[in-house]
Order: structure tokens, then C-alpha cells, then sequence
């Protein structure tokens, strides 16, 4: 007779007298259905996101090719070898210190960009949730039209503008901030932290349009009702509500930032490298694979308490709706 | 504009603004920081697109009209660079080969997900949410090391490994599209097709499949768009110059001395990309039947 | 892993362990793992079955294998070269294409390492690859260049200088392997409008360190040759020395240069910025310089171009090389283009009209070089001619533990202030 073991391997095409299993919904689905629809996925995953994970941890504890300074992944754990991840973790506060600098400095340039986001773009996204009016799908539309840019390309378009003969120099220039063109992008943090800004602010305006747009006419009038006036209304009705899409845009904002080595590459130099740079360098350079992949590890270490965190409210925001 | 009628009574519109009584010059303020931004974020582009036809080597100080970065120029412009024409096709092959694996692979873990309530359910969908907020360099840097240093000669840098990078990396997006569809759409109307005699793959096919097409169009469209301007992971995964596709072409000529024809490499990402959405767009107005807003709000989600 | 992991670490590590226990390690890192991984530090016995080649110690590369028979019909192509950026005329390219009716594609890295790196591990597999000459015996070494068919070149003799061919190059005598691509030195270019030359000559490389061209400063993103003219103008002789002190100082200089100067590095398309004018002073290789005509605004003369390079000839000198790998699909094809290369037309258009960078032909008179308008005034200091190569330092392969304190030093740097 038809089994009822729960097969997730089993194809999804495989048609069978269905039991009266229980699927989730109750219904009448055997119990190997859905499981089938999610290992395709399952698979794929395992293979190519946890195997890369275990290489990261292979070539971070291994060793190299003695002639061309190859990297040689070691993939048994008993054969590790920590020397290389401990050098490298020395080199952020040992003596020299030499990853300190750029630690620091990422540190310092995600929480400021990632404050500027959330300055701005709250504001934006309240005008557009609120105010727009009329004009509101045209914002709309404009607003989520930089992820559809790709963020080479807008970083490139400021590169552009940024050059000593460029426009924002002539600018500057001709309002009179500035006596001579700057050479912005000679290693400005200010330079960096703009880009950064720039290019994922849009991360964090829609969520933020999405709860404020979400909020109850009724709150506020209930708000208004009990005699408080904008401000408060502002601060103690609005902000609350929309305290999860900040959490959450502030995440989502901060983490690729922390990997981020490109916005430097372009707009700044090696004063303000970032701890991408720091791997991006190690994985070009000749010698330095087990170096690189033990900076990666430490990066995961660096981003997963964030990452776990929106995990968990994400799951949370699922399962209350 | 909307703190200008106050009648007393609430208004019906689009304009709760102006149910505040005061003249509240905040509106003001944030009016203007959002135009402002709006610029700040636009004109940028604006201005690169324009910088591709100019006249000399400058991307930065104009030198008069000229398509020779388009056209005109025998070894250096888009269309007679034969490393550029290269890399367009790349963009376009491996966006369409993403599209084509991760969206079936990620609705379907979707659907599976979401009905599925047993236990290795949760790692699953971890994992997949993990890879959505991972920074991208360190799957860019796991799969270089992965395919250059552990399955050497099975799969060769190139156009293979770039799309198994990027279908890993953009998996996720259907799965969070398609579930938060599947949240609001509820199980109710398979279970009355159940009801009524529907086999289960039947039910699939005919109820829930077109329930969802707005959501998997949204996909196809996040994922083209995504794909086409991936260039971390893309970028570690190439191996000769022809599987470099426009992204990495532009970073690379970026970081050295770019002429205005890698500006009109980038004009020719953005028009695709705005190609792709503007279809999804009109495709998934045509299947749902829903006004514009529902549209914005999908993306929202993200 | 050491101190302070989380549950979830552990439990994704076993989950890890058990994956790692179905994937298939490749076989060398099986072999790599079972007989216990040798020091990080690189053993020195590991490698050196050949010996270290400098200029007064040449070396003659054993053959491993024997070249391509003499009359060896050419392939129908399409044809893999691997090169810099940026450093072939594509109208070579093309002239070839049409003489010999074949495709040609050209794949291009960024610097030597990353060229190195993936035609080592398998990634590229180029017909004709540009190398320099610090890796030239290792590539013998792993086979991974063959041997070149000499009667199949008969440019090398017609047009080459003879140093390259008879003895061969203190690198490869009886260039077995190598035929030579360009020569060049390794300077400082400047802008004559903003610099005299008065000025720029006396200072010499401390133009880069001077203050008053502060965020105007361009220095290269490869390590040798950063590093190399750093120790060079602090009065090095031996450009590969494993002076911990020596590398310590430059790297001092040029993280001073970076941080305090707002300098900047750059590798890629780097000689095209000086022309442009954002910049003022520039290291530079003598073909960039002589190159950067080519990238001058319209209606700017190339006077504005100037170019620095020690009277005494003590400076840094050297050649690049072409080369055939051992896997290349085309064989008979590649020593087609490497001939083409070396006629003493195509050559000379190269440099002429495009590249910039010199190549060692006899047919080529460097006293003229100026005087018929092929090289600006201002940049005669970049011609180079083969005496300078006596007197020059010449940078070669270095021991994995020196090469070791070059790249810990360049790591610093890189990773900033």
C-alpha cells in the first residue's frame, strides 16, 4: 500500500494514491509533498553555501603551495593548523597593529552612514508616506528607482562628478565655498561616508514607507483626540510603531556595509580602507589565502549577531501575520 | 499642497497632512529635503548617461556631442569593442540563466516552506534567510575559493561558476517575494479545491500557481535587475575576459582611466534593467488586475 | 577554533563537518592533508630545483619537453592571449587577424600576481602569455610554459638585440622559453607646466615626497615596484634585498607618501592620468610616460609631459617577455603572434602609435628616438638604450622568506594608516 514515510527526496512529480496524511493546511497532501518542493532548494543550499563555508574554514586553517604561494585548503579539522587565523587576529590589536586602522575606521564609517540613512531617509519616506498627496505614486516610483540602478553605476556617476575639473568642484566653487578644486577623492572619509550613504540609503527608505504608510489613520486621531500635538503625536505614537522597520532598515543597511570594499576603491584610497578591502586584498594577493579566509571568518563573527537578530524578528513579523 | 484646505472635518483624500490644524511647517521641510534627495540621488545618473556622448576622452568636463563612445570610434567604442560587445552578451546570459534556475528553485522552496510545519523545516529556512543578509564578499570570496582551489577541474571559472554564485546569492529573493504572497493569500482556496476533488498537484497548478503569478512576475523582475548589476561575486567567479560581464568591465575600467564608452556601458545596463521592470511591471498589472499601489508595496516588502 | 564561539557556530560546524564529509576534497589537497601539512613558513627545499637567476648569475632553464616540431601546420584559432591591461596596440591585433585569417582574443589582468594566479590554478589557459621575468623559472618548474620552436621565430635574430639570443637572457639563456616584449625604466613623470624641469631633475624620486604636490600624487599598486623604488631612492643598490631594515624603511616612505601626502595608488590605466591633469607627479614606467601623449586632452601639447630617471643609470631597469604555456590549444599560432610581435614593423607601430614602450630592436636607433618626433622632448629621459642595463638594477625572483617580508610590508600598506 502506499506509504506514508515522510521521503523528502522523493520527486515532486511522483503521483501516488494520496493517504489521508496531514499536511499542514490540514488538507489532503501526503506527507512527502511539500518537503519535495523545498529540497531542490535544500540541496542547492547545502552544496553551495555550506560547502563554501567549510572551504572558508579549510583554506583559513590550511596552508599554502610553497612556489606560487597557492593557497591549499586542508579540509580533515585535525590537520589545522590556527597559526595563520592567530597571526591574523594579532594584527588587529597586537603589536603592530595593523588591521586596527581599518577595523576602526569601518566601525566608525557604517555607524555614521547608517545614522545619516536613517536621518534622511526617515524623513523622506514620512513626507512620501504622509505628504505626498497627489504626487505620491510619482515619489513612489522615483524612490525605489535606485535599486533598479545598479550601484556601480551610481557610485561611478559620482566618481565622475567628484574629479578636480568636475562639477561638484565648479560648484563649490562658484558659490564660493571652496578657493580651489578639492581632490575629493584622495582619500576623504567624508568622501567614503557620503558613497556609502548614497548608494543604500534606498534600503532603508522603503521599509520605513512601508511601516509608516502601514499606520493607522485611527492611532493618530486618537492621539490627537487625547489632546496631544504634532510633535508628540510624532514621538509617541508614529516613532513606536515604526520602531521595528528602523531596527530592521537599520540592519539591512549596516551589513553590506560591513563588506563593502568597492565604495572605497572608488571614491577613496588606502587611508580610508574598510575591512573589505582588507580581504579583497588578501584573496588578490599571492601567499595570503589562509589570511584571507580567516579575516572572512572574522568578519561572519563581526555580522552575525545583527544577522541573527533580523532573523529572528523577521520570523517573528512572519509569524504574527 | 496639503496643508492648504482645512475644513474641520476630516477629509476623505490622500492628504491626512492636512488634517493637523496648524500650518505645520514641517511639511515644508520634509518637502524639501525629499525633492532634495530625489535629486541628490537622480541627477547623478542623469548626468553620467549624458556624459556618453561626448566628444573627448572626459567623463567629467564636457567637450561637445559625439556618439563615438556609442558607435563612432573603431576600437574603442560599446559597439566595436570587441571586449565590451563581450561583456553585454555575459550580462545578458548569465541574468537570464539566474532567472531561469532561481526563481522555479525559490518558489517552489517558498510553497514548501510555508505549507511544511516539520521540523527540519526551520534550518531550511534559516539558511535561506542567511544567505539573503550575508554580506556579499564573503559568499563572492567562499565560492572563488571553493571552485578555484577544491573542484578545480569540474567546474572552471567562467561563465558555469558565475551562474551558480549568483543563482546561490539571488535564490532568496523569490523565496521572500513568494512567501510573503503566500502569507496573505492564506490556504483557504486549495482547500476548497481539495474539497471539491482537485488532486494535489491539480490544486497546485490551477489555484495556487496563478494566485501567485504576480509574485513570482515580481521575481523574475528582482532577479534580472539583480543579477544584472551583481559584480562582487560575478566578479571573483571570472575567468577569461569574456566572461567579465558589464559590471565587472565597468569596475575595473572605474578604477583606472575610463573613457565615456564605459559610460555607455552603464547607460546600456540601466535601459535593460528599466526594460525588465517596466515589462514585469505592465505583465503583472495585466495578471492581477491590481492598481499600481500593490506593485510598490511588493517591493516594499523587500 | 578558540575562544568564544556561540551554540549556533558549533552546531552549524558539525552540520559543516558532516557536509565536509560528503563533498569531494580535491585529490592534491587530499594528499596535501594526509602527509601533513608542510610549515607555513614555505620551505625553502621544496622548491629550488632551480636555482635563482640574476643578472650576473644566469641561468639556463632545464627543458621540460621539447618544443613544437619545426613545420608544424597552424591552427585555426581562435587565439588566447593573456596580458596586462591595456599594454597591446588592438590594431595589432587586428592586422593579425587579417594576415593570418584567425580570431584573436585577449584576456587581461590587472598585475602580474592575479596573471599569475589564475594561469597556475587552471582558470586561464592562454596560447601566449606576457610574464615578467621573476617567474619565469617557476613556470618552468610546475611545466607550465614550454619550450619555444626557434626555427619557427626567425624575427628574433633579424630584428632582436643580441644580448636576447646569443647568450640568451641572464633569466633564460639560450632562450629556451622567453623572447622579449618591451624594455623599459622605471621613473618619475611629472608636469612640465606646473614643475621645471630644473626643479623635478635636481629632486628626482623625493618630487613624489614633496609637500608642495600634496593630493597630486600617484604611485603604483604592485609591490615591487612600490616597494623597489622606495628602497632605490633611500640608496639601496640591491633591488632584491631581504634587508628587513631596508623594507621597513620604504614601506615607512610610502606609507608616509599615502597618508600624509594623500597619495594614491593606482595600477590600472594609471598613465592616463597625469595627461588628464589630475594629477602632477607620477611613478611611472617609461612606456606610460612616453604612452600619455596619446591621452592628452585635445589642443594640449606633449610638452606638458616631462620624465625623470637617474642620470647614473642606477635605477630601476628591466623587460618583460612573452611566453607560450604549456596547455596552449594553438601552438604553432602562438609562435605565429610571437613572431609577428617581433617584426620589426608591427613592433615599432606598437610602440610608435600606441603603447609607448620600447622594444629591444636593433632596428630601432634610441639617439633618434627624440629627434624624429616619436618621443616628446620633454620625456628623453625615457628612452632606453642597452648600455643602461649595465649600470641598471634589475629586479628578480625572490626567496619565498624575502618575497615573504616584501608582501608583510605591502600588506601594511595596503591596509592603511
Amino acid at each position: 500500500m502506499a506509504s506514508q514515510t515522510l521521503d523528502s527526496g522523493s520527486k515532486r512529480k511522483r503521483r501516488k494514491q494520496a493517504p489521508e496524511a496531514e499536511g499542514s493546511s490540514g488538507a489532503l497532501y501526503p506527507k512527502w509533498y511539500w518537503p519535495s518542493f523545498t529540497s531542490p532548494g535544500a540541496v542547492w543550499l547545502v552544496f553551495l553555501f555550506l560547502l563554501p563555508f567549510y572551504t572558508i574554514l579549510a583554506v583559513a586553517f590550511g596552508t599554502v603551495d610553497p612556489a606560487f604561494q597557492t593557497p591549499l585548503p586542508v579540509f580533515q579539522p585535525w590537520w589545522w593548523s590556527f597559526q595563520t587565523f592567530s597571526t591574523t587576529l594579532q594584527k588587529f590589536y597586537g603589536d603592530p597593529a595593523i588591521f586596527q586602522q581599518p577595523a576602526i575606521r569601518t566601525f566608525l564609517y557604517v555607524f555614521t552612514a547608517s545614522m545619516i540613512c536613517l536621518v534622511v531617509g526617515y524623513a523622506v519616506a514620512y513626507y512620501a508616506a504622509r505628504y505626498a498627496g497627489k504626487y505620491r505614486i510619482l515619489i513612489l516610483i522615483l524612490l525605489v528607482s535606485p535599486f533598479w540602478i545598479s550601484y556601480l553605476m551610481r557610485i561611478y556617476a559620482w566618481q565622475s562628478l567628484l574629479q578636480p575639473d568636475g562639477y561638484i568642484n565648479r560648484f563649490l566653487e562658484a558659490i564660493g565655498v571652496i578657493g580651489q578644486p578639492v581632490n575629493w577623492l584622495a582619500g576623504k572619509p567624508i568622501t567614503v561616508i557620503l558613497g556609502l550613504v548614497y548608494g543604500y540609503i534606498p534600503f532603508m527608505i522603503l521599509p520605513l514607507f512601508g511601516s509608516l504608510d502601514r499606520i493607522n489613520q485611527s492611532m493618530l486621531e486618537a492621539g490627537r483626540d487625547l489632546g496631544a500635538g504634532p510633535s508628540q503625536t510624532f514621538r509617541r505614537v508614529t516613532l513606536p510603531l515604526s520602531k521595528p522597520a528602523i531596527l530592521a532598515g537599520l540592519v539591512i543597511v549596516s551589513l553590506p556595509m560591513f563588506g563593502d570594499y568597492y565604495t572605497n576603491n572608488l571614491l577613496g584610497s588606502t587611508k580610508t580602507s574598510m575591512f573589505g578591502n582588507l580581504i579583497d586584498d588578501a584573496v588578490s594577493e599571492s601567499g595570503r589565502g589562509p589570511e584571507a579566509g580567516s579575516l572572512v571568518l572574522i568578519l561572519m563573527v563581526i555580522v552575525i549577531v545583527p544577522m541573527l537578530y533580523y532573523l529572528r524578528e523577521t520570523k517573528r513579523a512572519a509569524e504574527e501575520a | 499642497m496639503s496643508d492648504a484646505t482645512l475644513t474641520a472635518v476630516r477629509p476623505v483624500a490622500a492628504a491626512p497632512g492636512g488634517w493637523f490644524r496648524n500650518p505645520w511647517r514641517k511639511p515644508r521641510f520634509l518637502q524639501a529635503i525629499t525633492i532634495g534627495y530625489l535629486f541628490w540621488s537622480l541627477v547623478p545618473v542623469v548626468i553620467a548617461v549624458l556624459f556618453s556622448f561626448n566628444a573627448g576622452r572626459s567623463r567629467s568636463t564636457w567637450q561637445g556631442f559625439s556618439m563615438r563612445w556609442w558607435t563612432g570610434d573603431q576600437f574603442d567604442s560599446l559597439f566595436h569593442d570587441p571586449a565590451l560587445r563581450a561583456a553585454m552578451l555575459q550580462t545578458f546570459k548569465l541574468s537570464t540563466i539566474t532567472v531561469l534556475i532561481a526563481v522555479p528553485i525559490g518558489t517552489a522552496f517558498a510553497i514548501g516552506i510555508d505549507r511544511w510545519h516539520g521540523r527540519p523545516a526551520q534550518p531550511a529556512n534559516f539558511t535561506m534567510l542567511f544567505s539573503f543578509v550575508v554580506p556579499e564578499i564573503i559568499l563572492g570570496v567562499s565560492f572563488f575559493l571553493l571552485f578555484t582551489y577544491v573542484i578545480k577541474s569540474m567546474i572552471p571559472l567562467g561563465t558555469t561558476a558565475q551562474s551558480l554564485g549568483l543563482i546561490t546569492f539571488q535564490m532568496s529573493y523569490p523565496v521572500i517575494i513568494v512567501r510573503a504572497r503566500l502569507l496573505s493569500i492564506g490556504p483557504e482556496y486549495e482547500e476548497a479545491a481539495l474539497d471539491l476533488g482537485a488532486k494535489p498537484n491539480q490544486a497546485l497548478r490551477r489555484v495556487l500557481l496563478p494566485l501567485l503569478a504576480p509574485a513570482i512576475l515580481a521575481s523574475v523582475a528582482v532577479v534580472f535587475a539583480d543579477s544584472v548589476d551583481d559584480f562582487v561575486t560575478v566578479r571573483y567567479l571570472s575567468g577569461a575576459a569574456n566572461t567579465e560581464p558589464l559590471s565587472v568591465k565597468i569596475y575595473g575600467a572605474a578604477r583606472g582611466s575610463p573613457t565615456p564608452a564605459v559610460n555607455a556601458a552603464a547607460t546600456v545596463m540601466l535601459i535593460s534593467t528599466m526594460l525588465v521592470i517596466v515589462l514585469g511591471y505592465l505583465l503583472y498589472r495585466k495578471v492581477s488586475k491590481g492598481s499600481g499601489d500593490a506593485n510598490v508595496a511588493s517591493f516594499a516588502q523587500l | 577554533m578558540g575562544e568564544g564561539h556561540r551554540d549556533l557556530s558549533r552546531r552549524t560546524f558539525l552540520r559543516r563537518a558532516g557536509a565536509a564529509a560528503v563533498a569531494v576534497p580535491s585529490l592534491s589537497a587530499i594528499l596535501a592533508a594526509c602527509s601533513k601539512p608542510g610549515s607555513t613558513s614555505g620551505g625553502a627545499s621544496a622548491i629550488a630545483s632551480i636555482e635563482i637567476a640574476r643578472p650576473d648569475n644566469p641561468v639556463t632553464l632545464p627543458l621540460n619537453g621539447d618544443p613544437i616540431a619545426a613545420g608544424t601546420a597552424l591552427e585555426a584559432g581562435p587565439l588566447q592571449l593573456y596580458n596586462w591591461d591595456s599594454y597591446l596596440y588592438k590594431k595589432i591585433i587586428a592586422a593579425f587577424e587579417d594576415e593570418f585569417n584567425v580570431q584573436v582574443d585577449l584576456t587581461t589582468f590587472n598585475n602580474q600576481e592575479e596573471g599569475i594566479q589564475k594561469v597556475v590554478a587552471g582558470q586561464v589557459q592562454p596560447d601566449v602569455f606576457f610574464v615578467t621575468t621573476d617567474y619565469i623559472s617557476r613556470l618552468v618548474q610546475k611545466d607550465l610554459i614550454q619550450p619555444l620552436q626557434h626555427d619557427m621565430l626567425p624575427n628574433m635574430e633579424a630584428t632582436v638585440w643580441k644580448t636576447f639570443w646569443d647568450p640568451g637572457p641572464w633569466y633564460d639563456t639560450g632562450w629556451r622559453y622567453t623572447v622579449p616584449y618591451t624594455i623599459y625604466t622605471v621613473g618619475v613623470e611629472f608636469r612640465r607646466d606646473r614643475i621645471e624641469d630644473s626643479v623635478a631633475f635636481e629632486q628626482g624620486y623625493e618630487l613624489l615626497w614633496d609637500p608642495a604636490y600634496k593630493g597630486e600624487v600617484v604611485y603604483y599598486d604592485s609591490y615591487r615596484d612600490a616597494l623597489g623604488m622606495a628602497m632605490v631612492k633611500n640608496g639601496a643598490t640591491d633591488p632584491n634585498t631581504g634587508d628587513q631594515a631596508t623594507i621597513d624603511q620604504a614601506k615607512q616612505d610610502i606609507l608616509t607618501l599615502l597618508n600624509d601626502q594623500d597619495g594614491v595608488l593606482k595600477i590600472n590605466g594609471a598613465f592616463a592620468l597625469l595627461p588628464e591633469g589630475q594629477f602632477t607627479v607620477a611613478q611611472s614606467w617609461s612606456g606610460d610616460a612616453v604612452g600619455a601623449q596619446f591621452y592628452l586632452p585635445k589642443g594640449t601639447s606633449p610638452d606638458v609631459l616631462g620624465y625623470w630617471y637617474p642620470d647614473d643609470h642606477k635605477g630601476l631597469i628591466s623587460n618583460d617577455t612573452i611566453t607560450i604555456p604549456s596547455t596552449a590549444k594553438n601552438p604553432a599560432l602562438a609562435h605565429a603572434f610571437l613572431n609577428f610581435l617581433l617584426d620589426e614593423k608591427w613592433g615599432y607601430i606598437n610602440f610608435r602609435d600606441w603603447n609607448g614602450y620600447q622594444p629591444p630592436f636593433t632596428t630601432i636607433d634610441p639617439g633618434t628616438l627624440v629627434s624624429d618626433g616619436v618621443i616628446p622632448p620633454g620625456l628623453s629621459k625615457a628612452v632606453v638604450a642597452e648600455d643602461m642595463f649595465v649600470e641598471g638594477l634589475i629586479q628578480g625572483q625572490l626567496t619565498p622568506e624575502v618575497d615573504k617580508r616584501w608582501l608583510d610590508a605591502w600588506g601594511e600598506i595596503k591596509a592603511g594608516g
